[in-house]
């Protein structure tokens, strides 16, 4: 007799949503930068040779330089650039095998969409990390973005397929009134997904660019000259300990990124979908 | 706390919410003495429940509140300090609020309720609880609470809530729409209860309520309110006698009586069988071999009221009869096709000619929005142009009110009368053949129930669909059906005009749902339960 009399009803989460508006704001922002990369850059990719080796940051080079003397402003412009279409078509590929079949796997009749639902949930259970580098082995390191988007796409399948709640009254009413299972599934692919949509594809951009650069780094993914900010990183292990910035940028950028992705998608890891 | 000694004055309380147009009571004015009972009637939003929350001190943050409050023999002081009470206040609320945590049990919750009032130990308040359960006429047994809530029905819920709230002893009770929703005969029996435990205990009672059969059965001083503000305070009497202010006639035309009156012909002469059961029974055991199976008939734009208690097995004959769940045994041939022998997509297709209306407030899809809940029948049937359907949709919706909405908004920011008149309109231009119309009426304020009734008159007389009626309110039965099947423990034990019925019931259960329907001649004798 308690909680509904006693107690006024919670708050707005008013904080998340300004976090969310923040998160959404520097993604804007960084896809501003991405598309004038290079316009802000001071150098072409990979241009050597662009100050001296190993320059601590200055004026004339505000990240400094690396090992081979390119200016890391530009050299992480140029990789932001790469690692954010690459995280884009991996998102792409995660939202449309997993969240756009999870919702239609949900309305197959119930063993089938069960069984579905099993045989994603083992994968999920296998680390994202782990699933990708295991499709690029069978692959080629050129699919990486691809094999990003497979690796992520379970968990998407799981929470889409979750959220379908064939068994709610008002579908029951509609389809006693002749509507059809095509037309329910069009309903919830209109609603469930505009509204989430934006939510759905912050979470998967920070859950594939995580994926894309890690494996970078391993050395599973990208490729010379295309040169993106896990092989940035990777590339300054030697000259980190007594040259931080080389380093420090790309994974500042890498953070920036991850960060503003998870501020847009709601920060909650198990708020759904 | 002696006869007639003031529980709690109110003067010139107003509640306003942020950002809110209009305050929500606005400069309201109210005494009760011990013993007195006064029903606030109004519809929903109209200041019912702010009262209620300043009354039981459970204000929120945002109120804001001016005005005193006097409690007992108490000072006045401002109605927005909240103050430990001077007298004793018991809350009697809708089990259908779900007031209950859904973790514990009904019986616990209650107990520790009880003990906390009467600062007792939690065995202590149990037996209390069980001591009230038992004096009271038709009231379950104690161990009946001992379930979570969701393994337990809303009357048994609402006679535990009684027996609390007797359990208290208290000296003001808010009875905050207690009854809401429960069917006639619950609602008429745990009315009856509710008298009868103030005339012993003798505390005061404000009943709040959208609904006139608490205001009818109770009698005694009624408050009409609207947008915070009285619109007139007076007796029960004198307000049902049509002696009355225009609004509060207006709820009063809610009030529907039976009559005993043989039904003038309604509309067109009948059609065609357009549903044939035969031999339907929910219970056989088609390895035993049938029993005598339930065989009716509904012609095209006939009318027939299943009319019984909930559990009765009026929705499980629907759902057998519409092909939703297979009965065990029998034969549903709808226009002129047996459903039985039809697959799932051809039953489908002659469902289209089927609409619901109903009581549920989640019979639509929350997240459609207003447009696009009344043109999807069109666009899943029908080749139209948008220009054909958008002409159809707003013809349905000027025909039930909802024309100068928005219609962008979502069906979850409408309000419940709404939403009902949304099935409506969706129900219209389907152009339906049968319309299965469940409880209607179930949660609407007697204002809103008007309204509803005369939408649902227009859409029969224009369309002159097939109404099939699942009521347990036999004036909901007579408006809309003349002949009707009475159920108890998922059998038909009485079918036929709903006249005979009402001039001369043949089994106990129809006496009694007609019973808790027929309400007391406020004009001739004092008002009884």
């Amino acid at each position: 007799m308690s909680a509904a009399f006693d107690s006024p009803p919670h708050a707005a989460p008013m904080l998340r949503v300004i976090l969310r508006v923040v998160g959404w704001c520097g993604l804007g922002l960084i896809a501003g930068a991405v598309a004038l990369s290079d316009f802000l850059a001071h150098a072409p990719a990979g241009a050597a040779n662009a100050g001296s080796i190993l320059d601590a940051p200055s004026p004339a080079h505000p990240f400094g330089t690396d090992l081979l003397g390119r200016d890391l402003l530009s050299e992480t412009l140029h990789g932001l650039s790469v690692t954010v279409g690459h995280a884009l078509l991996g998102t792409i590929v995660a939202i449309v095998l997993g969240g756009l079949f999870g919702a239609v796997a949900a309305r197959l009749p119930r063993p089938v969409g069960l069984a579905l639902r099993g045989v994603m949930d083992v994968f999920a259970a296998i680390p994202a990390l782990l699933l990708g580098i295991l499709v690029i082995g069978l692959t080629a390191r050129l699919y990486a973005p691809l094999a990003a988007g497979l690796a992520a796409a379970p968990l998407a399948f799981v929470r889409a397929f979750d959220r379908v709640d064939t068994k709610s009254t008002h579908a029951e009413y509609a389809r006693a009134t002749g509507i059809s299972a095509a037309t329910l599934l069009r309903r919830d692919l209109t609603y469930e997904f505009r509204d989430t949509l934006a939510t759905v594809t912050a979470r998967a951009l920070a859950a594939v660019t995580i994926i894309l650069s890690t494996v970078s780094f391993l050395g599973f993914g990208a490729t010379p000259p295309a040169r993106d900010l896990g092989l940035m990183i990777a590339a300054a292990k030697t000259s980190y300990l007594h040259a931080w910035w080389t380093a420090a940028a790309p994974a500042f950028a890498l953070l920036i990124l991850i960060l503003c992705a998870r501020l847009a998608a709601g920060l909650d890891e198990s708020e759904r979908p | 706390m002696s006869d007639g000694a003031p529980i709690f004055e109110l003067a010139e309380l107003s509640v306003s919410r942020p950002g809110a147009v209009l305050p929500e009571l606005d400069r309201f004015s109210l005494l009760l003495g011990a013993g007195e009972s006064v029903v606030v009637l109004g519809e929903a939003g109209s200041g019912k429940e702010a009262l209620m929350r300043v009354l039981g001190g459970f204000t929120e943050k945002s109120d804001a509140i001016s005005g005193t409050i006097r409690l007992g023999n108490g000072e006045p002081r401002p109605a927005a300090r909240r103050l430990r009470p001077a007298i004793r206040i018991a809350y009697l609320p809708s089990p259908l609020a779900q007031p209950f945590a859904p973790h514990a049990t009904v019986l616990s919750q209650l107990s520790r309720v009880v003990a906390r009032k009467l600062g007792s130990p939690q065995e202590s308040a149990q037996e209390e609880l069980r001591l009230a359960l038992e004096r009271m006429d038709g009231a379950p047994p104690l161990s009946s609470l001992n379930k979570k809530p969701a393994e337990l029905n809303p009357v048994t819920m609402a006679w535990g809530l009684l027996a609390a709230v007797s359990a208290q002893t208290p000296d003001l009770v808010l009875a905050d729409h207690p009854l809401a929703d429960l069917g006639p005969t619950s609602v008429r029996m745990l009315l009856g209860v509710l008298a009868a435990e103030q005339k012993r205990l003798g505390f005061a009672l404000v009943y709040a309520t959208g609904g006139l059969q608490p205001a009818t059965r109770l009698g005694g001083r009624v408050v009409v309110i609207r947008e915070g503000r009285v619109v007139e305070e007076g007796d029960a009497v004198r307000l049902a006698s049509g002696h009355a202010h225009a609004y509060t006639r207006t709820l009063y035309r809610a009030l529907p009586q039976l009559s005993l009156d043989r039904p003038k012909a309604r509309g067109a002469p009948r059609g065609q069988p357009l549903l044939q059961v035969h031999g339907l029974d929910l219970l056989a055991d088609p390895k035993r071999g049938t029993r005598q199976g339930l065989t009716f008939e509904l012609r095209r734009g006939a009318s027939l009221a299943l009319i019984g208690e909930e559990g009765s097995g009026r929705r499980a004959l629907v759902r057998a009869v519409l092909g939703l769940d297979r009965a065990p045994v029998g034969r549903v041939v709808f226009d002129a096709v047996d459903l039985n022998i039809l697959s799932q997509t051809m039953t489908s297709r002659l469902r289209r000619r089927i609409a619901f209306i109903t009581g549920a407030d989640d019979a639509l899809d929350p997240r459609m929005t207003l447009w696009d809940t009344v043109d999807e029948p069109l666009r899943a049937h029908l080749d139209l142009s948008g220009d054909l359907i958008a002409g159809y949709r707003e013809g349905a919706l000027k025909r039930v009110g909802l024309a100068s909405h928005d219609g962008r908004r979502t069906v979850a920011t409408l309000s419940a009368f709404d939403r009902r008149r949304l099935q409506v309109a969706r129900a219209i231009v389907g152009a339906p053949l049968l319309v299965v119309v469940d409880e209607p009426l179930r949660g609407l304020d007697a204002f809103a129930q008007t309204i509803m009734r005369e939408v649902l008159t227009d859409f029969r007389t224009h369309q002159e669909p097939a109404f099939l009626v699942v009521t347990s309110d036999f004036t909901v039965a007579q408006a809309r059906a003349d002949e009707a099947m009475v159920f108890k423990d998922r059998k038909v034990v009485e079918r036929g005009a709903i006249v005979d019925m009402l001039r001369a019931p043949k089994e106990k259960v129809t006496r009694r749902l007609i019973e808790a329907v027929t309400l007391p001649d406020l004009s001739r004798a004092p008002a009884s339960v």
